[in-house]
């Protein structure tokens, strides 16, 4: 991780003194094994090159981390790239430019416009050049990036008229939005220097929203950018349809009343089970779900609910469909809501032997995807989930559901959910099977 | 001289008002030895405790001050009551004999111990002390602490009108005795018989008139038919039925008469059970229903009483009577004076063992009945699952095809008369010999072996895994599971798209060498492996090139047939990676067995090695196969990331106005960026089809029928070899053989020349797979990697001395440990599949490995 800075000019070895660097010096110091470096390769009354570097110790590094233990803890870039870890390791050597305080005699010059290049690296980014552009061009600088394939790490240089102290506030506000490490820490020491670093070019910059939003990488903000608009109409259409699964659901629940007890498998976060708990003949309601993340987010989820009056909390039970459990016999209703796509097609059979031979609900609710529904979507070939390991057609759909009344003593009705596409008919289909007799 | 006889384990109260002789009587019996003096638990003693008081005396004192001091009195007795009453508990529990040295003359009091005793299932016995009043005062007056007459009377008042009572209270036994006869000599029964293992115990299932079964099975363990038509063992064993010895099967009447005379001359035991209790109870001329084969003995019976005199037919009837009737709820073994086994016939639960009750004998013989299916049949609750400890129980009653060891408990009842198998445990030997049955006599309706068999895949039940559990390991140590990382495992497994059914093994974690290389630039050297084997007296090894590829498990079947015999799935069979993932995408999956699968087929594979299938455990290459994502986004970027930065340093270092050794130091970490990329970069390439992928087995794990974790590494690399000369994905691994440490040096160089290319490194292992050295399982192999690997897994630059000093302070006992334990998982795993176990049974062993893997060991280990 480096940083070099050349400036040209009348008098541009004024530099030295503004960064209280001698050129004639080799500076290194060291912190918590970390080592910082810095030397002039140029100096002279009208051009001045020096590099800042860092030297990380790879071990202590990992060993700060803490927490999570796999490979990718100790193998990772971060003891190259140029980040928020450098610009900590750097701000102190450039403290004096940074805060324009050198020496009294030098002061005017801290407001000296010189030729500037910063080139810094390696840089990791999900960033386009193009947006690297829009950050650096409304500050003046023109941008080149060095780097040997499209997905490698970048070698970027910006160059502009600027003050060195301008110029460096710039990159230490710009430096940790342009990398894309996930797991920045922020503190509020992070926000103030945005105030302190930002003032006089930050307000005016037209991505500034973006650049907060980034530097301070709130939770979740990362989608509502610019980059992300596509993504996010998509999953907009997809909550709207979440929520009119859940309604069709309740609404064939609520028809028949002598259903009161339920079991929604695959319960995830609890959506539906939370509002499974308001209605008021349900008299149980058991959530499985298999995932740690999924049922802590239930949780609370449920526990949020329950602060309202007449909800019922659901019986919250580690499992999943590949696994018995004898407290799921004889309940009245099954729900399967977007599960079974998520199931390998050749595992599905077992499961719903195990559902409708030895759990026997009066009821299985189950729905998925419609895949003729794709192409309003636009997906293409790929599937509407990265987990999904199937999508049926609705003919697809409807071969299965006569095979499965066939095997077992159960009924069923097909139904859609959603806007319907006369062509291609609605974006999730809904099954029923009711306990009959067998044919 | 009057005998009582008293329990070994229970509660007696003695019972009178003071001076009637408790004191007196149950010292002489201390004195004599009859009883022990700690079984005495008297009242005056506890109030000494609680308040250093035998008894406060109000005699002489005015009425007002009498009155504060009985109040102290009984402040006093209060506490000392109480834990007395503790400590009866505790006896209780720990199944001692507790005698009560108080009055005892409340009712309501007693009615308290009787309920404490009960709830531990243990009897009460009383002893009544039934002196007369002037006696009683007599003997106050000479004591030397008087309680007075007042009190006296005051007690002889309470103790007869609550005298009537005791008929009622539910005494096991009541023994009232008038004058304190000096002969007075009690007896203690023996309440749960202990059986000293002596020679050895051959403890039997369910027999149910299978007689012809039965004497195969005796003479199959040994047993001889002396003169007078007795089975003795030679060397002394003696056998012990768990009970159900009659009714379902043809010979009852027979099965029956063999236990009473080979019990009688005290060369078996006989248990209680559910059946044996149902002809006791019919016999006896209760009114009894009876089925469930019960009325085939009967008439059985019935015939041959019916060869007798009237006389005759009732001493019989009488010797049946007394035989069934003795026959305990339970047995248990002791080996060396320390309980070892329980024997019972349906079930106990732990804090009944070493006790009797009515409610005790009930559960042996039913065990716990929660629910019936819908017509009715109970279904048997799972009360093993609740014993903990170490001490084994064995028992019957619910027949299923194979012994199962589950929980330290042990069932042995394999449906003999459901055309199963009878078999005997044999004790100390911890083995099980078993005879087929020579048909089934019970039909199909109902018929629990065959149920069992129906049940065999259907999915784990998650309820006997999720709050944690133990594993029972044939041959290792047990190993025990903690829900927390059970849980993410029942996460990750269900989202696999593997069936449970094909997920029969998972190899286990392998610990690199455990000491650091003495050499200053080595982190791992084979020295250290060689001596860790050889300081365990190993001393052939075999050492095996490591592929750096993916991990990965193949099952291939036959055919589809014993493919759906063994897994219930119509397919070929399975590949999938060490964390139980299918390893490939199905097309590509089902492209790969099909090929290995005719391969075998056309060079009668299957038939020379009679099975049904083989499972094999292999390195799959290239590396990216299964890593590319992790190649993409960790190795490739931190290595160019790496090259790139020094790179550049190295062109502005090599400008610098101040000559400066960082030039020459940026330089040397430059070339270990390339390196370290050149490292993985030789672990990938690319696969345009299936013939790029190359599958290195090493293990032959299991053929129908067979586990080959005895057969020595050197005889896997032979088959290894021939599965290579059979098809073209499988590649064979270079090894050598080590006969003593003269062959150190040439496989150190071999490893050296090896691993400078850039290989991963090589595997260490005794030559025989699975070895011990003083009772303690050894590694059954270490690894030792490569100089220039290891750099994809410390950082590129692990071996600057800085470093390295740091890294060699690394500690591999807890891999260590994790590794034997998921190697021994691994086989019983193995051992449940050939055998054809439920599925519940094997999973439970696959869900133990990858908790096991949860376990926060440093990944770089």
């Amino acid at each position: 991780m480096q940083l070099t800075i050349h400036a040209k000019g009348e008098g541009a070895n004024v530099l030295s003194f503004l960064l209280a660097k001698h050129p004639e010096r080799l500076y290194e110091r060291e912190y918590k094994g970390h080592k910082v470096r810095l030397f002039y390769q140029c100096f002279t009354p009208n051009e001045v090159k020096l590099t800042i570097y860092a030297v990380l110790d790879a071990i202590s590094l990992v060993r700060d981390g803490g927490e999570k233990l796999d490979i990718t803890h100790y193998i990772n870039d971060r003891e190259f790239a140029v980040s928020s870890l450098f610009l900590s390791l750097i701000r102190s050597p450039l403290a004096t430019a940074l805060n324009g305080l050198p020496k009294e005699e030098y002061l005017p010059y801290v407001e000296q416009v010189f030729q500037f290049s910063f080139s810094f690296g390696p840089v990791n980014t999900d960033l386009s050049v193009k947006n690297l552009r829009e950050l650096f061009s409304p500050l003046g600088f023109t941008v080149s990036v060095q780097s040997k394939t499209k997905n490698s790490p970048l070698y970027v240089t910006v160059t502009g008229e600027t003050t060195l102290q301008r110029g460096l506030r710039q990159l230490f506000i710009l430096i940790p939005v342009i990398d894309n490490y996930k797991h920045y820490y922020i503190d509020e020491k992070e926000a103030e220097k945005l105030q302190r670093f930002g003032e006089g070019w930050l307000e005016d910059h037209p991505q500034k929203e973006w650049i907060y939003k980034r530097a301070l990488k709130y939770k979740g903000l990362l989608n509502g950018t610019i980059f992300q608009q596509g993504k996010v109409e998509r999953e907009k259409k997809q909550k709207g349809l979440n929520q009119r699964r859940y309604e069709k659901i309740i609404e064939i629940i609520q028809a028949k009343p002598h259903l009161r007890k339920i079991v929604d498998m695959g319960s995830g976060e609890g959506k539906l089970s939370t509002r499974l708990g308001f209605l008021p003949h349900v008299s149980e309601i058991i959530a499985v779900e298999p995932s740690e993340r999924e049922t802590l987010k239930a949780t609370k989820r449920y526990a949020k609910a329950a602060e309202n009056a007449g909800f019922l909390m659901p019986i919250q039970k580690w499992g999943s469909v590949f696994y018995y459990d004898d407290g799921l016999k004889n309940k009245d209703v099954f729900i399967l809501c977007e599960v079974i796509e998520h199931i390998a097609e050749e595992k599905l059979q077992t499961v719903m032997q195990l559902i409708f031979q030895e759990y026997k609900p009066e009821v299985c609710i189950i729905t998925t995807p419609n895949k003729e529904y794709n192409t309003l979507y636009q997906l293409g070939e790929t599937m509407r989930h990265y987990d999904h390991r199937f999508e049926w057609t609705r003919a697809e759909l409807h071969a299965w559901v006569e095979k499965m009344t066939a095997m077992y003593a159960y009924k069923a009705t097909i139904s859609s959910i959603g806007e319907i596409d006369h062509e291609r008919g609605g974006p999730t289909q809904i099954v029923v099977f009711e306990k009959g007799v067998m044919i | 001289m009057k005998r009582i006889t008293l329990p070994n384990a229970g509660v007696v109260l003695l019972i009178g008002p003071s001076g009637s002789g408790k004191t007196t009587l149950l010292q002489k019996w201390v004195n004599s030895g009859q009883i022990k003096e700690s079984e005495v638990l008297s009242s005056d003693k506890y109030r000494k405790i609680v308040a250093d008081e035998e008894y406060t005396s109000v005699e002489n004192k005015n009425s007002e001050k009498a009155q504060i001091l009985f109040e102290q009195y009984q402040r006093i007795s209060k506490e000392a009551f109480e834990l007395l009453e503790l400590t009866i508990q505790a006896r209780c529990r720990l199944n001692k004999c507790s005698f009560i040295d108080a009055t005892n003359i409340n009712s309501d009091d007693r009615k308290k111990l009787i309920s404490l005793a009960h709830r531990h299932h243990l009897p009460v016995s009383a002893i009544v002390l039934d002196v007369d009043l002037d006696t009683l005062l007599v003997r106050d007056n000479e004591r030397a602490m008087p309680r007075g007459s007042k009190r006296i009377k005051q007690q002889m008042k309470r103790f007869q009108y609550d005298k009537r009572y005791l008929k009622t209270e539910g005494y096991h036994q009541l023994h009232i005795i008038k004058e304190l006869n000096h002969s007075l000599e009690i007896e203690r029964m023996d309440e749960v018989p202990s059986i000293d293992v002596g020679a050895g115990i051959d403890i039997i299932g369910d027999i149910h008139g299978c007689f012809t079964e039965l004497l195969q099975l005796l003479e199959k363990l040994g047993y001889e038919e002396n003169e007078q038509g007795l089975y003795t063992h030679p060397l002394g064993r003696k056998f012990l039925s768990l009970g159900d010895i009659m009714s379902r099967g043809p010979r009852s009447l027979e099965t029956l008469l063999f236990f009473k005379n080979h019990v009688n001359h005290n060369l078996a035991y006989m248990i209680d059970s559910n059946h044996g209790w149902k002809i006791y109870r019919w016999l006896k001329g209760n009114q009894v229903t009876l089925r469930h084969g019960d009325e085939l003995t009967a008439k059985e019976i019935n015939q041959w009483l019916a060869t007798y005199s009237k006389e005759e037919q009732k001493r019989l009837k009488d010797e049946f009577i007394q035989f069934l009737g003795n026959a305990p709820a339970h047995y248990i073994i002791e080996d060396d004076g320390v309980p070892m086994l329980v024997c019972t016939h349906a079930g106990i639960k732990d804090e009944y063992i070493g006790k009797s009750s009515q409610q005790i004998s009930d559960y042996c013989r039913y065990g716990e009945s929660s629910s019936s299916t819908e017509d009715g049949r109970p279904i048997r609750d799972e009360w093993y699952h609740h014993h903990s400890g170490h001490m084994t129980i064995v028992w019957g009653h619910d027949p299923r095809p194979y012994p199962t060891n589950i929980n330290a408990t042990i069932n042995i009842d394999q449906g003999v008369v459901f055309g199963g198998k009878l078999t005997a445990y044999r004790y100390p030997e911890k083995s099980f010999i078993s005879v087929d049955a020579l048909k089934n006599y019970n039909g199909v309706e109902h018929n629990p072996i065959i149920e069992w068999k129906n049940k065999r895949l259907q999915p784990p039940n998650i309820q006997a895994l999720i709050e944690g559990y133990r594993v029972q390991i044939e041959g290792f140590d047990d190993v025990s599971v903690k829900s927390k990382y059970i849980k993410p495992v029942i996460g990750s497994l269900s989202t696999s798209d593997t069936h449970f059914n094909q997920l029969v093994y998972l190899p286990p974690t392998m610990s690199p060498v455990p000491i650091p290389s003495q050499l200053p630039d080595y982190l791992e050297h084979p020295l250290e492996a060689f001596q860790y084997y050889r300081d365990h007296g190993v001393n052939q090894l075999i050492v095996e090139k490591k592929h750096m590829g993916s991990r990965g498990i193949l099952l291939i079947f036959k055919n589809e047939e014993e493919a759906f015999n063994y897994t219930g799935i119509s397919n070929l069979g399975a590949i999938y990676s060490r964390s139980g993932k299918r390893f490939f995408k199905k097309d590509i999956e089902e492209q790969i067995l099909t090929g290995i699968q005719s391969s075998l087929k056309r060079t009668d594979y299957f038939d020379k090695y009679e099975t049904d299938f083989v499972l094999l455990d292999c390195e799959i290459m290239p590396w990216n196969l299964k890593a590319q994502d992790l190649i993409n986004k960790q190795y490739n970027l931190v290595a160019e990331s790496a090259i790139l930065d020094r790179m550049i340093l190295d062109k502005e270092l090599n400008e610098a106005l101040v000559e400066n050794h960082w030039l020459k130091e940026n330089q040397e970490k430059l070339e270990r960026a390339e390196s370290f990329q050149k490292v993985y970069e030789k672990y990938c390439w690319e696969v345009s089809d299936i013939d790029r992928i190359v599958i290195a087995p090493f293990h032959i794990l299991a053929h129908s029928g067979r586990v080959y974790h005895e057969q020595s590494h050197i005889w896997h690399m032979d088959h290894v070899e021939e599965l290579s000369e059979i098809c073209s994905i499988f590649r064979r691994t270079d090894y050598l053989l080590i006969e003593g440490e003269s062959n150190w040096e040439r496989v150190i160089g071999w490893w050296q020349e090896m691993t400078e290319e850039g290989h991963e490194g090589m595997v260490v292992k005794p030559n025989q797979f699975t070895i011990w050295d003083k009772g303690k399982l050894l590694q059954p192999a270490l690894k030792v990697r490569g100089r220039k690997y290891l750099q994809i897994i410390y950082g590129m630059d692990y071996l600057e001395e800085k470093n390295l000093e740091r890294l060699k302070k690394r500690n591999t006992n807890r891999k260590q440990k994790l590794a034997l334990q998921e190697f021994s998982l691994g086989i019983e795993a193995l051992n449940r599949f050939v055998k054809q176990e439920e599925l519940g049974r094997i999973h439970e062993c696959i869900v133990a490995i990858l908790a096991l893997e949860g376990d926060e060991v440093d990944p770089r280990l």
